[in-house]
């Protein structure tokens, strides 16, 4: 199996507190990494860096053998201009915790947004915003506006427009943590869905039962550094650390 | 809604952005100022649009070369006479306003300065701005000569240099209804209040009365406002007794006020020459522009030859006549500007 | 569940007696599963209607007047209300104000897009603009601007200490060039402040989103930003061109004659109609304001497309509800 993502020595640092303390990961293309981690643990700051939303002190993002949002001159590493940074964020979906669909758009529009923005034609990306929604179960939403719709719906909305514009990887920050107990399940499902149909996926989240069913690697961190990693059955099951311990027993308390 | 709507928003905006275009092209005449006349000499009419205030008069005028040779070069190459006139954002009839056709900038005064510019031999074009205005038209250049009932003052003379045209006559309004009289005694503004414009010659007056009667224990109130309009509605809703003003704005509203809700008359007059003070209006150039001499023996060369009491009989406004034209006669002192 | 409770008021709602007189209200002999087929009595508030009684006379009392009192003189009003000099200053005012208004507002966009730029230098000059330009009265930069040629009697650009491009102030700006400078000076500082506080209203998780999409930077201002900004911008900013139009009397100081211009000017002409000249400015005013305010409603409607999840009725729509739940009331009162 080929590398998708390449994570080498992620540093980073606000003011005195430093989130990150020099990460290493790799995610095999196909696969399905669930990151956990308490409050505060650097796990979203982590995911966030994949696409460039923050940026590195120290260390390196690469996709495919592509360094995102720094380039080499010289002997450093040096930040791209901004153009470059969006075009190779368009090769990495995020969903948000807070969905933060356009509220001014339509539900199609929201997701034929992106891929108009980089050139598509404007009947093709409808056309092929109309088919993601029909994936993700919304196909009779399409003329509605965000807020006309329920929390689980609007984060499937976000995880099509995430889709539209055919990422190589797709990361999620909690992406139920948002949402009343009785909608998790329609998103964990339409995110199970695209695990079967082999794409990459990076989720932070707090679902263990998700975890342990989807998973290929489960990350542990905490501290800014990894505790643990493996599969769901050595990690969730068979937890070497105390920490990881306690946060599971914390989580399925 | 599956259509882009940024796209009509744009259309609305650019309809938006063409109307208005439109709109300016249209107004592109709107501007108050640069008015310009087409008769340069021959005969010039005066009086016209007056709304009753003058007969109007076709005065004949020709070209006197020995005043035109005089003139600063730049004035001769322009070929125009720019007169000043402050009267935004509301005029002063008789003297200069708005014409009865609503667009005409007509009155005495820059009558007097279409006059000149014929005897110069220039075409004449009146600008009209707000009364601080004017003086700075004057001090860049803009406008050649202001004609506004300008009195002459020698603090003003420290900027400016003067040709003499005209007396500075005062009077007393009052309503109708009111039957008070100044009898030419001060001792009748008892107890009154009177409007008058700041910073000129009959405020100056009208402060010394005031100074000496409440030297006596006595009281007189003077009140100010921004423009005529303000005075006429102070005095029509009895805020003020009586305005101190020149007289021949004071005759032009009695006249047109007769039939209306609230007639005024004239309760007395006063020379502007006053006891002490020796009021003169003045044609205003720029210092040593050169322009004060030629203006002067302009108006000489009208007053010799008729053209000028025809252009007074034209307002009505003989009793303001002078002999001559002189510049920078004494003017009101500066202790008392 | 309320559902319920209404099908079967009889079963659900009956008191027990400890509860009864646990509320401590219920007099004796009172059947109050009678009392709840019945309609609630709404509170009756007798001193509003004394105020409304007192407003309505005093309205009555002004609108009176406006009809006897000869002072207004109606006809005259008439008389200048489509004069051709009225509407030509009605004209100037329109297009000072329609012209300020477009240029305030991109200005005001590009003013506000430096303040809240990481460039210093920017973000500097900027704030240093507004300050200025929201300190100096609008008729300090109207007589300073006017007075231009005294100032700079030439104008131009060019590289310090390098090659100069100049012209004389007074050939290339009307007085109209002015006018609009002087008005759009001052209101890009206003119109500024708007923008940027309407761009930071929108919240922080759009700019993510658009960023994470790949939207090019452009365009996450003019598609993504800027239409959610405009819901905030819009009504603040529509207060502000009806603070315009009205500034706009401001204009005689450049020389240029607007409505209000037009009617001191003819005030002095005709000082007996100064009253009348003044309620036609007074009018147009309130048509001008009246036309702004509707045009504002819709587009305010417009922006409001997914803030809300149904969107308010328009006054016609009201109207018509109103009216059908009057005839509906009345129905029921009938019945």
């Amino acid at each position: 199996m080929s590398i998708a993502i390449e994570i080498h020595n992620a540093t980073k640092s606000y003011g005195d507190k430093t989130v990150l303390k020099g990460v290493d990961l790799t995610v095999e293309a196909g696969t399905v990494t669930v990151i956990l981690g308490p409050s505060g643990s650097g796990k979203s700051t982590l995911l966030r860096a994949i696409n460039h939303l923050e940026q590195l002190d120290e260390g390196y993002v690469a996709l495919n053998g592509e360094l995102i949002g720094v380039r080499v001159q010289g002997d450093r590493l040096k930040e791209r201009r901004e153009k470059d940074i969006l075009r190779q964020r368009a090769k990495i979906g995020f969903v948000f915790q807070n969905f933060n669909l356009f509220s001014h758009l339509t539900v199609l529009d929201n997701v034929s947004e992106a891929p108009v923005s980089q050139g598509a034609k404007l009947k093709e990306a409808r056309e092929h915003a109309r088919g993601l929604l029909t994936r993700v179960g919304l196909a009779d939403k399409e003329s509605a506006y965000p807020r006309q719709l329920s929390g689980g719906q609007q984060q499937r909305v976000a995880i099509a427009r995430a889709l539209a514009l055919e990422p190589e990887v797709i990361l999620f920050d909690e992406p139920t943590s948002a949402l009343d107990p009785e909608l998790v399940g329609e998103v964990l499902q339409v995110i199970r869905g695209l695990a079967g149909l082999g794409k990459t996926l990076i989720v932070v989240t707090h679902e263990i039962g998700f975890a342990r069913e989807v998973a290929d690697q489960v990350v542990f961190v905490d501290g800014g550094v990894i505790v643990e990693q493996g599969s769901p059955a050595d990690v969730l099951s068979n937890p070497r650390h105390q920490r990881t311990r306690d946060f599971l027993d914390k989580v399925l308390a | 809604m599956t259509r882009p709507t940024r796209l009509r928003v744009l259309g609305a905006l650019a309809t938006a952005a063409a109307l208005v275009a439109g709109l300016a092209a249209c107004a592109s005449d709107a501007s108050a100022s640069g008015e310009t006349d087409a008769a340069a000499s021959g005969t010039v009419t005066v009086g016209a649009f007056s709304n009753g205030a003058a007969t109007e008069t076709e005065i004949e005028v020709s070209q006197v070369d020995e005043i035109r040779d005089t003139l600063p070069k730049e004035v001769l190459d322009s070929g125009e006479f720019t007169i000043g006139v402050g009267a935004l954002p509301a005029g002063f009839p008789p003297l200069a306003y708005t014409g009865d056709d609503n667009e005409t900038l007509t009155g005495a005064e820059p009558d007097l300065g279409r006059l000149v510019a014929a005897v110069f031999g220039l075409k004449p074009v009146v600008k009209n701005s707000t009364w601080d205005n004017l003086f700075v038209g004057i001090d860049t250049g803009a406008t050649d000569a202001g004609f506004s009932n300008i009195t002459d003052t020698e603090k003003r003379k420290e900027k400016y240099d003067f040709a003499s045209y005209r007396g500075d006559n005062l009077a007393f309004q009052v309503l109708a209804s009111n039957d008070w009289e100044f009898d030419g005694d001060y001792e009748n503004l008892d107890g009154l209040t009177v409007a008058t414009a700041s910073g000129t010659n009959q405020e100056k007056i009208l402060l010394e009365w005031k100074s000496k009667l409440e030297a006596e224990g006595k009281t007189l109130n003077v009140v100010y406002f921004p423009d005529a309009n303000s005075i006429t509605l102070a005095l029509n809703s009895g805020q003020i007794d009586a305005q101190f003003n020149p007289n021949p704005g004071i005759a032009y509203q009695n006249t047109v006020s007769k039939d209306g809700a609230n007639p005024t008359r004239t309760a007395g007059t006063f020379s502007g020459a006053g006891a002490t003070l020796d009021g003169l209006i003045a044609a205003t150039v720029k210092k040593d522009s050169g322009l004060a001499q030629p203006i002067a023996d302009a108006i000489n060369y009208l007053i010799e030859n008729g053209q000028y009491d025809q252009w007074l009989a034209a307002y009505d406004l003989q009793n303001e006549a002078v002999e001559t034209s002189l510049v920078n006669p004494p003017g009101l002192p500066l202790d008392n500007s | 569940m309320t559902g319920v409770v209404s099908a079967r008021p009889t079963e659900t709602l009956e008191p027990e007696p400890e509860r009864a007189s646990a509320s401590g209200a219920l007099p004796p002999g009172i059947d109050l599963k009678k009392l709840a087929e019945r309609k609630v009595v709404p509170l009756r508030h007798p001193l509003r209607w004394i105020v409304t009684a007192v407003v309505l006379v005093l309205l009555l009392n002004f609108v009176q007047t406006l009809f006897t009192n000869p002072s207004w003189e109606w006809a005259k009003v008439g008389q200048w209300f489509f004069s051709p000099a009225i509407l030509k200053g009605l004209q100037l005012t329109l297009v000072a104000t329609g012209i300020s208004a477009v240029v305030s507002f991109l200005g005001g966009i590009v003013v506000a897009l430096g303040r809240i730029s990481p460039n210093p230098v920017l973000s500097t000059v900027s704030w240093l603009y507004i300050w200025l330009f929201r300190s100096v009265p609008l008729i300090l930069v109207l007589i300073f601007l006017f007075n231009l040629g005294n100032l700079y009697p030439t104008i131009g650009v060019g590289i310090p200490f390098g090659p100069q491009w100049e012209v004389p102030t007074f050939t290339v700006l009307s007085s109209l060039t002015l006018g609009v400078i002087g008005l759009s000076l001052s209101e890009i500082a206003y119109s500024a402040e708007i923008v940027r506080a309407g761009i930071l209203a929108v919240d922080q998780g759009q700019h993510e989103a658009a960023k994470a999409l790949g939207i090019p930077q452009r365009r996450q201002f003019t598609r993504i930003v800027l239409p959610q900004a405009l819901r905030s911008i819009v009504p603040a900013y529509v207060n502000q061109i009806i603070g315009l139009l009205k500034a706009s009397s401001l204009l005689f100081y450049v020389s240029l004659l607007d409505l209000f211009g037009v009617v001191q000017n003819l005030g002095s002409t005709y000082p007996t109609d100064i009253i009348p000249l003044l309620v036609v400015a007074t009018i147009w005013y309130l048509i001008l304001t009246s036309a702004i305010s509707i045009v504002q409603y819709y587009i305010e409607r417009f922006y409001a497309r997914g803030s809300v999840r149904e969107l308010p009725p328009t006054p016609f729509q009201r109207v018509r509800r109103t009216l059908a739940g009057v005839r509906s009331g009345e129905r029921e009162t009938v019945a």
